[in-house]
């Protein structure tokens, strides 16, 4: 099904093969077989608790992090599946960057946020050092508000700004997938709409995948949409078809509020 | 039928007003009661306080002097100052210092990072509580037996550095630990996704927002030391020596004056040192300590205000 979907010129990123979460033996994603494409934007749907944070965190092995987690299934990225036990997990998380449904920024100046992962992972200093951290702000639409005061701690910016930093932080370990876990939904309209922008912009370089609680978001930003409930895949596509021509009832009564 | 339901309803309606009025001034009374009752016991806790401080300050400051505080006692301790005391209070802080802070911080991060994973952690962390509790002449007594006489070291500067330490240490390691803790777990994750590992995460994010937290248990820590006389009573004291003390290696080996010592020996000793000195150097002492404490607290409020 998914297969019919996809474009032909579309190169797969990241795949899971029956990818199954449970937390203390209570499943939370059930055999999921999902394709993430280059170049691309993935939006997850569900009601909460469906499962879609889940599934993210599972794409850079953030889930590791809580004891009673246990994976089943691959995570393949290039062909290699990263719950191997050889897989090395700063180079799984260089590769696939995240952002969090909170902005994090770490208590240290803005350039020191963005430096610290090209610092310690490719030895950057100076004047290099210095680009890439321009290049990522660019990137993330923040470095015209920040650039006179790159000294100033990140804390000290507004909620949306930290969001962007926090991308920007992402950007410039170099990553080609980036994560994000609801990222705007502890900003306002107006910040949810500049980071709605740089997730487009973003889509054009990247494999994206969104989760995300706005259903208009999703079909704004997202070219493909993945929709889950009680941990399993209900309905996989083209955003544009699942919003407007749904093949199964569950979605269709999400979709139009109906349910959740 | 309709009228008598909405006359019920009126009826109760006005029932359940005269109670939540009476609930009301109950509850009115109750605040005040409270209020006096907890403000009495905060407003006696912190008049105490400052009665210690201004008996000591009323009995000390006329002896409080520039040649009291830099000129080392004269005609059989029974005039002139307090300088060697001084000096020896704030050498043995010095070494401490230097010793404790790595150590406590190391323990602490430890602590921090394996504690609820291990059980020998978790040992160690009740250990650790335990020994902040244990009493200052205990260490004493183990720095006698260990430092003094096993380690050869003798009743020197030495001695009294490595007592104080241990003496100092389960404060830090315990503060540092705590505040290590307190680091967000939204940091971590935000560390761990950028593909940093658990050390670096500890060492770059968590180490620097817990840093003011560290920095003011050191500090209360080291006060606590700088007033403590029992743990340098056999360790490191001497009275008073009309010796020169000279930078040098073997100034380590020598014993130091120190405040608490000549407080506690002096007023043992009634008659050779005169009261007001006593006074005097119990007032030095306390302005030390506090001074430390106004350390603590400016650093706290500083770094407050960077990182929140």
């Amino acid at each position: 099904m998914i297969a019919a979907m996809t474009p032909t010129k579309a190169k797969t990123a990241i795949q899971t093969i029956d990818l199954s979460v449970s937390y203390n033996g209570k499943p939370a994603l059930k055999a999921v077989n999902a394709e993430f494409y280059e170049n691309t934007v993935t939006a997850l749907i569900g009601p909460s608790g469906c499962g879609k944070s889940t599934l993210l965190r599972a794409l850079n092995r953030m889930n590791d992090r809580i004891p009673d987690a246990q994976v089943q299934g691959k995570v393949l990225i290039d062909g290699k599946d990263i719950y191997d036990r050889r897989m090395n997990l700063t180079r799984l998380r260089r590769e696939v960057g995240m952002v969090f449904q909170k902005p994090n920024p770490f208590p240290m100046s803005i350039f020191e946020n963005v430096a610290l992962g090209p610092r310690l992972h490719y030895g950057l200093k100076g004047r290099v050092l210095e680009e890439v951290v321009e290049d990522a702000l660019r990137k993330a639409a923040l470095w015209d508000e920040v650039k006179d005061d790159l000294k100033k701690n990140g804390l000290a910016l507004s909620g949306g700004q930290q969001q962007r930093l926090c991308i920007a932080r992402m950007l410039a370990v170099q990553p080609r997938i980036l994560l994000m876990d609801e990222p705007c939904s502890a900003l306002d309209p107006i910040s949810t709409q500049k980071i709605e922008e740089l997730i487009v912009e973003l889509g054009k370089q990247y494999t994206v995948i969104v989760v995300t609680h706005n259903l208009q978001q999703a079909a704004r930003i997202s070219h493909y949409t993945g929709f889950l409930m009680y941990g399993e895949v209900v309905e996989w596509g083209e955003t544009t078809q699942l919003f407007e021509r749904p093949q199964k009832q569950e979605t269709e009564d999400y979709i139009r509020g109906r349910f959740g | 039928m309709q009228t008598e339901a909405t006359l019920t309803g009126i009826a109760q309606r006005s029932e359940w007003e005269q109670r939540a009025a009476r609930r009301d001034a109950q509850r009115l009374r109750k605040n005040a009661l409270l209020t006096t009752l907890f403000g009495g016991m905060g407003l006696l806790t912190t008049l105490l306080v400052f009665a210690l401080i201004a008996v000591i300050a009323y009995k000390g400051a006329p002896t409080l002097s520039w040649e009291f505080l830099t000129q080392p006692p004269r005609e059989g301790m029974s005039a002139g100052g307090v300088w060697p005391m001084i000096r020896g209070s704030l050498l043995l802080m010095l070494g401490t210092f230097l010793l404790a802070t790595p150590l406590g911080i190391f323990g602490g991060v430890c602590l921090a990072e394996y504690g609820e994973r291990s059980r020998i952690m978790r040992f160690m962390h009740a250990s650790v509580a335990a020994l902040a509790g244990t009493p200052p002449i205990v260490y004493g007594l183990f720095g006698l037996a260990i430092f003094v006489l096993k380690f050869h070291f003798g009743v020197s500067l030495l001695a009294g550095w490595c007592t104080l330490t241990l003496f100092s240490l389960p404060v830090i390691v315990l503060t540092t630990e705590t505040a290590l803790k307190t680091a967000p777990a939204a940091l971590i994750d935000g560390g761990l996704a950028l593909g940093l590992s658990r050390w670096q995460t500890l060492w770059r994010i968590a180490l620097p927002y817990a840093l003011s937290g560290i920095l003011t248990g050191v500090i209360l820590s080291l006060g606590r030391a700088a007033g403590e006389a029992t743990p340098v009573l056999f360790t490191a004291s001497i009275y008073y020596s009309t010796a020169q003390l000279t930078l040098g290696w073997e100034t380590l080996r020598q014993p130091v004056a120190n405040l608490p010592y000549y407080l506690a020996e002096g007023y043992r000793q009634p008659g050779v040192v005169p009261d007001h000195l006593i006074w005097g150097a119990c007032l030095t002492l306390i302005m030390l300590v506090l001074l430390l404490n106004a350390g603590a607290i400016f650093i706290r409020s500083r770094t407050r205000r960077r990182y929140l």
